[in-house]
C-alpha cells in the first residue's frame, strides 16, 4: 500500500498542476469541485458586508450561491458561440484542449478569489462604507482576473504556437466572455448588499442593461 | 528532515537567530528548518513578552484595570502578528504556485513564521528599554510612537531575514540549475563521444541553458508580500486596540468600530500631538 503523501504535499502538487507555469494536469472533476467550493468561499465573504443580523445571514448564502452562477452561466452562454467560431477556423481537433484551458482559468480565478477572502473580510472589519466595500471587491476581483489571464494564456501558448488561428479565438473568448459577464454581475445582484435595503436574491425592480445604464449615466439622460 | 536528537528549545531560537536554520542541504530540497510545533509557541512566547511590557504603561497610570490592560496587550500582541498572518498566508500560497515558486505550503509557512520570531524576538529584546521609558514618562503620545518605532525596528530585521533567506534560496536553486546544466552537457558529449564525433554546437548551447529560476519572481511576489503583510498588519493592530491604554479612557478589551480611523491617521495624529503641532 503506498503511503499517504501529507495533505499540504497534496495541495502543493494540485495548486502548481493548477496555476502553476506547469499547469494543465488536474482533472476536469477537480476543475470544477475547485469552482463549486472556492467560487461559494468568496461569495460567501462577499455577501457578509452588512452581517449585523441573522435574517442577514440570507445574503451569504444568496451570494454564495451566485458566484458559481455568475462564472458557470456566463461559460453556458458563450460556448454555443465559441464552439462555432472555433469550428469555422478549422480549430475543431484543439477544442477539447482550449475548453480546459478555460475552464482552469475559472478556477484559477475563484482560486485567488478564495484566498483574498480573508483580506476582503478585515477590509469589512474596518468599517468600510458599502461603496468602498465595493470598491475592495472590484480590487480583488482584478487581481484574480489577472491571475485567471496568466494562467490562460499560458496554457493557449502551446496551442497558438501550433496554429496563429487560435491567437484570435482566445481574444474571441477573452471578449465575449468579459461582454456577457458584465452584463451577468448586473443582472445577479447585488453580491455586497446594501445594509438599509431588505435582502433579496434579485434586486427589486426589472431587469436593465448593464451598458444601457453606464450610458445613461454618461449621457445624464436617466 | 531535521536533526532528531531532542533539541534544547534556546539552542532553536539561536540558531534562528545566527541563520543557522535556513542554509545548508536542507534548503536546498526547499525545506526551511524551522518546525512550527517550536515556532509558534516562541512566537506567541515573545511576543507575549513585548506585549507585556507594553501593557506597563497603563499599570503605571494606577487605574484600577490596570492589570486587565496588562493581560490585554500580553494576549493581544501575539494574536496580532499570527492573525495578520492568517489573514495573508493563502494569497501568498497561491500566487507562489502562479509564478511556479517551489516552496511549498510548509516551507512557506515555516519561513514567514520563522521570520515573524526573528521578528518577535527583537522586539521583546527591546522590552527593557520600553520598560524603562514607561516608567519615567507620563506622556501617552510619547509612548504610542516609542512602541511604532521599536516595532517598527523588530520589523526592519523580520524583513531582513526574510530577504537574505530568500537570496539564499535562490542561489541554492541557481546552484542546482547550474550542475545540472553541467550533467547535461557531460552526457552529450560521452554519448557522442561512443558514437566517435562531437555533439553540434546548437546541441550543447541548448543543453548548457539555465533555465530562468522561478524563485526570482517569487522574490517580487514576497516583496509584494511584505507591503500587503505590513498594511493588514497595520489595520489589525487597529481593529485589536487598545494595545497601550489610552489614560483618559476606561479600559475595553475592544475599541469597537464606531470611533472609525485607521492606523495611519492615528499615527499622525500622536505625532501631530507630540511635536505640538
Amino acid at each position: 500500500m503506498a503511503h499517504p503523501l501529507p495533505i499540504t504535499t497534496r495541495a502543493d502538487a494540485f495548486l502548481h498542476d493548477l496555476i502553476g507555469p506547469r499547469g494543465l494536469a488536474v482533472r476536469n472533476r477537480w476543475l470544477l469541485a475547485t469552482i463549486l467550493i472556492a467560487g461559494p468561499l468568496y461569495g460567501a465573504v462577499m455577501g457578509s458586508f452588512a452581517f449585523t443580523s441573522a435574517e442577514r445571514l440570507l445574503m451569504i448564502l444568496y451570494a454564495a450561491i451566485k458566484m458559481p452562477l455568475l462564472i458557470g452561466v456566463t461559460s453556458l452562454l458563450c460556448l454555443p458561440g465559441f464552439f462555432v467560431l472555433s469550428t469555422v477556423l478549422g480549430l475543431r481537433d484543439a477544442f477539447g484542449r482550449s475548453l480546459r484551458a478555460i475552464l482552469t482559468s475559472q478556477a484559477a480565478l475563484v482560486l485567488v478569489l478564495a484566498s483574498l477572502g480573508p483580506i476582503t473580510r478585515v477590509v469589512y472589519f474596518s468599517g468600510v462604507s458599502h461603496s468602498q466595500a465595493i470598491l475592495a471587491n472590484a480590487l480583488m476581483f482584478s487581481i484574480a482576473t489577472a491571475a485567471a489571464q496568466i494562467v490562460l494564456w499560458r496554457l493557449y501558448r502551446p496551442l497558438i504556437a501550433m496554429d496563429r488561428r487560435h491567437f484570435a479565438m482566445l481574444w474571441t473568448w477573452v471578449l465575449l466572455y468579459a461582454f456577457v459577464g458584465m452584463q451577468m454581475g448586473w443582472m445577479l445582484r447585488p453580491f455586497v448588499g446594501t445594509p438599509d435595503q431588505p435582502v433579496t436574491f434579485f434586486r427589486d425592480e426589472p431587469f436593465s442593461n448593464a451598458y444601457m445604464v453606464i450610458f445613461g449615466m454618461l449621457t445624464g439622460s436617466r | 528532515m531535521s536533526i532528531s536528537a531532542p533539541r534544547s528549545w534556546l539552542g532553536d531560537l539561536d540558531g534562528l537567530l545566527r541563520g543557522k536554520r535556513t542554509m545548508g542541504e536542507a534548503l536546498r530540497q526547499g525545506i526551511i528548518d524551522a518546525p512550527l510545533s517550536r515556532f509558534i509557541p516562541f512566537a506567541i512566547g515573545l511576543g507575549a513578552c513585548y506585549g507585556f511590557f507594553m501593557g506597563w504603561f497603563a499599570y503605571a497610570g494606577r487605574t484600577a484595570e490596570a492589570w486587565q490592560q496588562l493581560v490585554a496587550s500580553t494576549v493581544k500582541l501575539p494574536a496580532l502578528f499570527l492573525l495578520t498572518l492568517f489573514v495573508t498566508f493563502p494569497s501568498l500560497y497561491v500566487f507562489n504556485a502562479l509564478v511556479g515558486c517551489r516552496l511549498g505550503f510548509l516551507a512557506v509557512l515555516r519561513l514567514l513564521v520563522a521570520a515573524i520570531v526573528v521578528n518577535l524576538a527583537v522586539a521583546a529584546s527591546l522590552g527593557p528599554i520600553l520598560a524603562f521609558f514607561t516608567l519615567s514618562t507620563t506622556s501617552y503620545a510619547f509612548m504610542v510612537i516609542l512602541n511604532v518605532v521599536l516595532l517598527a525596528i523588530g520589523g526592519g530585521v523580520g524583513l531582513g531575514f526574510l530577504l537574505k533567506t530568500l537570496r539564499r534560496i535562490e542561489a541554492e536553486a541557481m546552484e542546482e540549475a547550474r550542475s545540472e546544466a553541467f550533467i547535461r552537457v557531460e552526457t552529450l558529449k560521452e554519448e557522442a563521444a561512443a558514437r566517435g564525433d562531437t555533439p553540434p554546437a546548437a546541441e550543447i548551447r541548448a543543453a548548457a541553458e539555465i533555465p530562468t529560476t522561478a524563485v526570482g519572481s517569487a522574490n517580487v511576489i514576497f516583496r509584494i508580500w511584505v507591503v500587503i503583510y505590513a498594511l493588514v498588519g497595520a489595520q489589525m493592530a487597529w481593529l485589536l486596540r487598545p494595545f497601550i491604554g489610552n489614560p483618559d479612557m476606561a479600559f475595553t478589551w475592544f475599541r469597537g468600530r464606531e470611533l472609525g480611523g485607521n492606523f495611519f491617521a492615528s499615527v499622525l495624529h500622536h505625532m501631530g500631538r507630540l511635536f505640538g503641532v
